[in-house]
């Protein structure tokens, strides 16, 4: 048998894993609930106060990255079932188990790899959409511009906000590797989207200048832009950096699973 | 057949495995016996890969465990029951396994009807008892079919009738050709189910044998009562026994042979009206062995990273 065959077993047996704990459908719940949920809050509230918003206000309206400010939120459960995906194991003792059935470690990663993003992609982006669907509908009418899933910016933006929450997932997932403890893991992902920005605000102004729109959070507010704010990097570019971050991440985690007793 | 060969492993300072080296044979169920602390789960990690060994190494049917192509069909293994995800049905968590080693969905019922645990199979394992974990542990073992089987300290938390069990199924299991080899501090359990015993203490291999040579090549002494306790004393001293008086005008004697001790007392003309041979039981065996060797004393704190 060969080793794509052996990948494909292992992909198997994580997908069985993670969809059987509870963890994982929890954490897809409160991120569809928070998602739509603040979404429909603020594409309400914007609405009601359309008529009295100023000139300037209704000039660099984004009825896309508006309709999913909910993501902004929603990215905590997400990077949450990354992290537990495999903190879990090691807090059990599972892990034990799990290396056993799977001794070859980058193959275990890389199935798990598999696993959370195939499966993150699709409930982000169906989420993503919905929510954008939803917000366009309570903007109808009284809030211009709005946007729709026809036009090819709009459709970038939305699909982008569920990549970026995809690659979330996966930081997560990479944190989990190096920390093996969920609560210290969950902490550094926290901290990194929260604590990290609030930090730069101490630094100079020029630093601030240069170095915010590294943010994750800023990388996603890029994304999920259909014109991104030009102080920050562009869609692609925000992608590009984002990726880069998980894979660098990502290649440590594997690393110390690699090299690690368990 | 599986082999350590020259394994050591080192936690930081603590040397918790010291250059170990001994095969195990298939056909037989062999105990790994040792106080608690002397390395047998270390060894046990080693065995499966999860902890990497600081010199020498395992090797199972002369392939390292890593090497092995879905390597449950070729090594079974229970070293920590509740090592399962909490949330997780018993069936789930066997099928996951399965599904990691291409192997059929059906052998799962077989593992789940044979252990007796089918009728919790779609119960949550945060809810078994250590006994139902230890039997879905036996499980995840025999999913694989493997010629090679490890428990590490098996029979902790079953009651007597899933103890009894258990030694029943490793004896069936090496009947059956299979490589059985059972971790055990519990000198007692290991004199009942295994017929090869490996003993070790501190990380260090102390010896290995048969049941019954074990004990054999252990210091036996001499019980014996005759007419002149005093001239036989002295008689057996200058032969370089170990005399010590004991009740009932009695003499417990170490380092001579009951035929030594009846000869003596022949030549002496002492007249002997009584003469047995204690045979040390396995747990005194064991204890002296392990004497030197035992992690915890009671006298002395020693740091390990083994438990």
């Amino acid at each position: 048998m060969n080793n794509e065959e052996t990948l494909l077993s292992v992909t198997k047996s994580e997908w069985i894993k993670f969809r059987t704990v509870r963890s994982t459908i929890m954490g897809v719940i409160v991120f569809a609930v928070l998602t739509i949920g603040l979404g429909v809050l603020i594409t309400a509230t914007i609405r009601a106060h359309w008529a009295t918003a100023d000139f300037g206000r209704r000039l660099t309206f984004d009825p896309v990255s508006t309709s999913l400010a909910g993501v902004l939120f929603a990215q905590f459960a997400v990077g949450v079932i990354g992290s537990l995906f495999i903190t879990s194991e090691y807090s059990s003792g599972a892990i034990r188990t799990t290396l056993t059935a799977v001794p070859h470690r980058l193959e275990l990663a890389l199935a798990k790899l598999l696993v959370l993003v195939l499966s993150m992609l699709v409930v982000c982006e169906v989420v993503c959409i919905a929510t954008f669907l939803i917000g366009q509908a309570i903007f109808a009418g009284v809030v211009t511009p709005t946007a729709s899933l026809s036009n090819g910016a709009d459709l970038r933006a939305v699909l982008l906000a569920g990549v970026y929450l995809a690659l979330l997932a996966v930081l997560g997932f990479s944190l989990g590797l190096i920390l093996r403890q969920s609560a210290a893991c969950i902490s550094v992902f926290v901290s990194i989207l929260l604590i990290v920005p609030i930090i730069m605000l101490l630094l100079p102004q020029s630093w601030q200048n240069s170095y915010e729109k590294f943010e994750p959070s800023n990388l996603g507010t890029s994304m999920m832009s259909v014109t991104p704010r030009a102080d920050l990097f562009g869609t692609w570019s925000a992608l590009t950096v984002l990726l880069v971050y998980v894979v660098v991440v990502f290649g440590v985690g594997v690393t110390m699973l690699q090299h690690r007793d368990a | 057949m599986l082999k350590i060969d020259h394994l050591t492993k080192r936690y930081g300072a603590t040397v918790a495995v010291d250059d170990l080296d001994f095969e195990v044979k298939p056909g037989v169920v062999t105990g790994f016996l040792g106080p608690n602390g002397s390395g047998k789960s270390t060894t046990m990690r080693v065995i499966l890969g999860l902890d990497h060994p600081t010199k020498g190494r395992v090797t199972i049917g002369g392939k390292e465990y890593r090497e092995l192509k879905d390597p449950l069909r070729e090594v079974g293994a229970l070293l920590d029951a509740k090592a399962v995800a909490p949330g997780r049905t018993a069936r789930n968590h066997l099928r996951a396994l399965a599904a990691s080693n291409n192997i059929k969905r059906s052998r799962v019922d077989e593992v789940l009807e044979f252990t007796g645990i089918a009728a919790v199979a779609n119960k949550k394992v945060a809810g078994f008892s250590l006994g139902m974990s230890q039997r879905l542990g036996i499980a995840g073992a025999l999913l694989g079919d493997p010629g090679v089987l490890l428990f590490d300290e098996p029979v902790n938390g079953l009651d007597p009738e899933g103890i009894r069990w258990i030694r029943e199924f490793f004896r069936s299991l090496a009947n059956e050709g299979r490589t059985v080899f059972v971790s055990s501090h519990l000198m007692s359990e290991m004199a009942v189910s295994a017929d090869q015993i490996i003993v070790i203490g501190r990380g260090k291999f102390i010896t290995q044998g048969s049941v019954d040579v074990l004990t054999a090549t252990a210091k036996g002494s001499v019980f014996v009562r005759t007419s002149d306790n005093t001239k036989l004393t002295s008689t057996l001293r200058t032969r370089h026994g170990v005399v010590h008086e004991i009740n009932d005008n009695g003499l417990s004697v170490e380092g001579l042979s009951s035929d030594d001790i009846g000869r003596a007392a022949f030549e002496s003309g002492i007249a002997i009206l009584e003469l047995t041979p204690q045979r040390a039981s396995l747990e005194e065996v064991f204890m002296d062995l392990t004497a030197d060797a035992v992690e915890y004393g009671g006298h002395a704190i020693d740091k390990t990273s083994d438990e």
